[in-house]
């Protein structure tokens, strides 16, 4: 499925803050070479403040690295692209546009799409009445996507936080991007929501085929989801761990009972409780 | 939706009714008061002074110049105010800058400097606009920088990765995301403006109706005194409740 090149490569990634304290920069991120195959699916897991968002946002182009590079399917990442999507764990949805407006708001940004537009005729020039039915038409694909078929005229005040994290999926997927970048999406649901978005994403991608980099701090939404996580450390944020997913790829959310999704559970929480306690024990420091 | 819109029910009918009990009854205080006072006209007299000035044109000429005055001073305001407090929303370094002298210039009585604006913006329209600037610049300014900082940063993250150009990340996400307190200050700027206008003519100016105002006080014309406040008093509130009515509207 993936050819050398293509996919995302992390080559020695270091991310420094500079503090306003003496003690020099912090690091939040450190040493990360790793990759992600084209289609592929990577979960990252630590504990609060261990730098796993810093790195999504190098990823994204959003913050430049101290050191190191990505590649994003053969291209260094300058900046952010098109090509890449990227889900915050924040509610994104603009309240004063509605389902539809929200999910064609990156394709009325992008003015997407000049290649694939239908060819009517020699000398025919297909306008902007052709590409807003094209914007209208990936909309409304990506909104069927997600399972919000039938809400298109509804505002995002008249939804629930889940429904409007599906809207920001959708918008999200409008642009088709070859690879998604999730942070903590769910985190501000609750259990029973994200774990039917999460099946919903593994659907999903099970239906793109995108290359997925999923950001959480919950281990059985790591292993239920990818094909493989991440164990990140406590500041300075480094991989401890690489955990291959050999679960059934039709898994659902009855796997979590089996002795293989415990023992994989087992071995990732054995790694992050230490960096879980170090990272408590230095943010509380200096009572405040 | 706002109950305004909705078909009229009991309670609606209620309220109104309400409303109009209220009307009556202040109508009825305003008469015995005016046979207590010799300075409060009766009902009847105020009402038979505004049809009466309604019809002299030196009258319409001051109304007219009140109203186009308080209008370039809204539009001044907005176009000052609008932008600088876009300014001082997105940029820190800025609020630091002005804040205090910000802070400083709204915290003073403004009327105490017409004095100082009288030589320079000269009798005519000039102070009076300038006057209704001041009044009217400091609610937008202020409501715009208020909201700028209130944008969620995700939204400027949102931009970022869609790769929106500065013009769209403006028209397309900061001026939405602020609509509410962008027209909360107009909805201030407009009724300050008006007053700021007012003020002005009741110290110096040669027309307007505050000029109207103080020169029916000198003659002891209470009625046509009284009649033009209320006239103020309708103008400035049918202004203020139809933008009153778009800010629910739009939220």
């Amino acid at each position: 499925m993936s050819s050398p090149g293509t996919g995302v490569v992390l080559d020695d990634v270091r991310v420094e803050f500079r503090s306003s304290g003496r003690d020099g920069p912090v690091v939040a991120v450190d040493g990360i070479t790793q990759e992600i195959p084209a289609g592929g699916f990577v979960s990252v897991v630590g504990p609060s403040g261990c730098g796993k968002s810093t790195l999504l946002s190098v990823i994204a182009g959003l913050r430049a690295a101290t050191s190191g590079s990505v590649r994003i399917n053969g291209r260094t990442v300058t900046g952010p692209d098109r090509d890449v999507g990227v889900m915050f764990q924040e509610d994104s949805v603009l309240p004063w546009k509605n389902v539809t407006d929200n999910v064609r708001f990156p394709l009325q940004i992008a003015r997407v799409p000049r290649a694939g537009r239908p060819r009517l005729g020699p000398g025919h020039r297909p306008g902007r009445a052709a590409a807003r039915r094209r914007i209208a038409q990936r909309a409304q694909e990506a909104i069927d996507l997600v399972g919000l078929g039938g809400f298109e005229r509804r505002y995002p005040a008249e939804l629930s936080g889940g429904m409007r994290q599906r809207v920001a999926l959708a918008r999200t997927l409008a642009m088709r991007p070859s690879v998604l970048l999730m942070d903590e999406p769910f985190a501000a649901l609750d259990q029973q929501t994200r774990l039917l978005l999460g099946a919903e994403v593994r659907r999903i991608w099970g239906e793109t085929h995108q290359t997925v980099l999923f950001v959480t701090h919950d281990i059985s939404e790591a292993i239920l989801l990818s094909q493989q996580v991440w164990v990140m450390s406590y500041r300075p944020g480094t991989i401890l761990d690489v955990v291959d997913v050999d679960l059934p790829a039709d898994r659902d959310a009855s796997v979590v009972s089996t002795p293989r999704f415990n023992a994989l559970h087992n071995r990732i929480w054995e790694r992050l409780r230490t960096e879980a306690m170090r990272g408590f024990a230095q943010e509380n420091r200096f009572p405040a | 939706m706002s109950p305004a819109t909705a078909p009229p029910t009991r309670d609606g009918c209620r309220v109104t009714a309400g409303s109009v009990a209220v009307a009556v009854i202040a109508v009825i205080a305003w008469e015995i008061a005016s046979h207590l006072s010799f300075v409060i006209p009766e009902p009847l007299d105020t009402f038979l002074a505004l049809g009466r000035d309604l019809g002299d044109p030196r009258f319409l000429a001051g109304l007219r110049e009140t109203l186009l005055a308080a209008l370039a001073a809204f539009v001044l305001a907005m176009l000052i105010g609008g932008p600088a407090g876009l300014g001082l929303g997105l940029s820190r370094r800025a609020r630091v800058v002005f804040s205090p002298i910000i802070t400083m210039l709204n915290g003073i009585p403004k009327i105490v400097l017409y004095p100082v604006l009288l030589p320079v913006f000269h009798l005519g329209y000039g102070s009076k606009i300038v006057m209704g600037l001041l009044f009217g610049l400091f609610p937008v300014l202020i409501n715009t920088a208020a909201g700028v900082r209130e944008i969620p940063d995700v939204y400027w993250r949102l931009a970022r990765s869609l790769r929106a150009t500065r013009w769209q990340t403006l028209t397309r996400i900061l001026l939405p995301a602020i609509r509410g307190p962008l027209l909360t200050g107009v909805r201030l700027a407009v009724s300050l403006s008006l007053v700021g206008v007012v003020l002005s003519e009741f110290f110096a100016t040669e027309r307007g109706l505050g000029r109207i105002v103080l020169s029916a006080y000198s003659s002891g014309d209470y009625a046509g005194m009284v009649s033009t406040i209320l006239l103020l008093i309708a103008i400035s509130f049918a202004l203020s409740l139809f933008l009153w009515r778009l800010e629910r509207r739009v939220r």
